[in-house]
């Protein structure tokens, strides 16, 4: 996060409880719409439609003056704003970018808009992420209100039930898959290999939930579903 | 995606003055339940255009027929909404150019008129079409 009007000191909150706000989320909505919600999670219906919130894209580096700002929202005008170079109809490679920075902000409405409602000048945050990984990196510094929307992006468009049930339709188990029982990927850009390997395998998820091949893989890892190491046993 | 009735956000819409192309046609499509990226979709423009478009940021409002597409995806008056983009409908330079002399003369003898008084001159223009007495 950069720029003006952007903070940090926002309470500590567990995963868990993210989790549990962004699950409730998708139940409103799903209660609001008389069905349940599917992969993918519309999360542009939900930011307009359910919350009520402003959406617009533009050119965010023409109006803030500096490059890697992806989304901005504005509390008080209740207005979102993604780049428009995340627009998947010019740019449909970065679909699932544009997704997650959507849940981002969502995340920022749901989890943070109470701590800028008493001061107008905090009222726009940034999020002004480049090119590093879209979900935090375990050893990633990242500061608490963006570690928190990060995470919170996360669940809302890959939420536990959904994934194990397409993980479950797609693998016909729960058994978690292995790195090294993958065909290891050979990368020339300087990627960690084992990332590339299992990026590859979590692509045909990450396709069918609209996010990227790696946000898809964080998560199947978070689940316990792809592990890069042979769990040890008694047997 | 879900629709809402949008009956409250039209009246406050319709008690405006004047509202904007922009902001009208972006209550109308919430108020539809089309999210930014399907209604451009469906309109044939990128989600950027209509984003620009809905925040009245456009210097060259949608084509005509585009306007209409929008029209017809959300249920308003094809004319209304040129009015408000400051489009001419695609059909009335034909119609002008049909009888260039009458139809410019009729068009300046109404001029300012109320619009009670068109909708009455309109009327008596449908009775004559319906008795296809044109004289």
């Amino acid at each position: 996060m950069s720029g003006r009007g952007a903070i940090s000191d926002v309470p500590f909150l567990p995963e868990v409880r993210i989790e549990r706000d962004a699950d409730a989320l998708i139940a409103e909505y799903a209660q609001r719409c008389g069905a349940p919600v599917i992969a993918p999670v519309p999360v542009e219906d939900i930011l307009e439609l359910h919350l009520g919130l402003t959406f617009a894209i533009e050119d965010l580096a023409a109006l803030f003056g500096t490059d890697g700002v992806l989304g901005a929202i504005w509390f008080n005008e209740k207005l979102v704003r993604i780049d428009t170079r995340l627009d998947p109809s010019e740019n449909p490679l970065r679909l699932g970018r544009y997704r997650f920075t959507l849940a981002h902000e969502i995340g920022h409405w749901r989890l943070h808009r109470t701590y800028y409602r008493e001061d107008p000048s905090q009222a726009v945050l940034f999020d002004g992420r480049g090119q590093p990984a879209v979900v935090c990196r375990a050893g990633e510094k990242k500061i608490p209100v963006e570690w928190q929307a990060d995470t919170f992006s996360s669940y809302l468009l890959m939420p536990k039930s959904l994934v194990v049930a397409a993980w479950t339709e797609w693998r016909g188990n729960l058994d978690p898959v292995i790195l090294s029982d993958l065909p290891t990927v050979t990368v020339a850009d300087g990627r960690d290999p084992a990332d590339a390997t299992l990026d590859r395998f979590s692509k045909p998820l990450a396709e069918r939930f609209e996010v990227s091949a790696e946000a898809m893989r964080i998560r199947l890892e978070k689940l316990g579903l792809l592990l890069r190491e042979r769990p040890n046993t008694l047997f | 995606m879900y629709s809402k009735q949008g009956t409250s956000e039209r009246q406050t819409v319709m008690t405006a003055q004047k509202p904007k192309f922009g902001t009208f046609i972006r209550e109308r499509r919430t108020g539809k339940g089309y999210s930014l990226r399907r209604f451009a979709e469906l309109v044939g423009i990128s989600p950027t255009y209509l984003s620009h478009v809905e925040q009245d940021k456009v210097v060259t409002p949608p084509t005509a027929d585009r306007i209409q597409k929008m029209a017809d995806l959300l249920g308003e008056s094809p004319d209304e909404l040129f009015a408000m983009a400051g489009r001419v409908p695609e059909d009335l330079p034909k119609i002008i150019q049909s009888q260039p002399e009458a139809m410019p003369a009729l068009l300046r003898a109404v001029k300012g008129l109320t619009p009670e008084q068109l909708k009455k001159l309109q009327d008596q223009a449908s009775k004559m079409r319906r008795e296809g007495d044109p004289s």
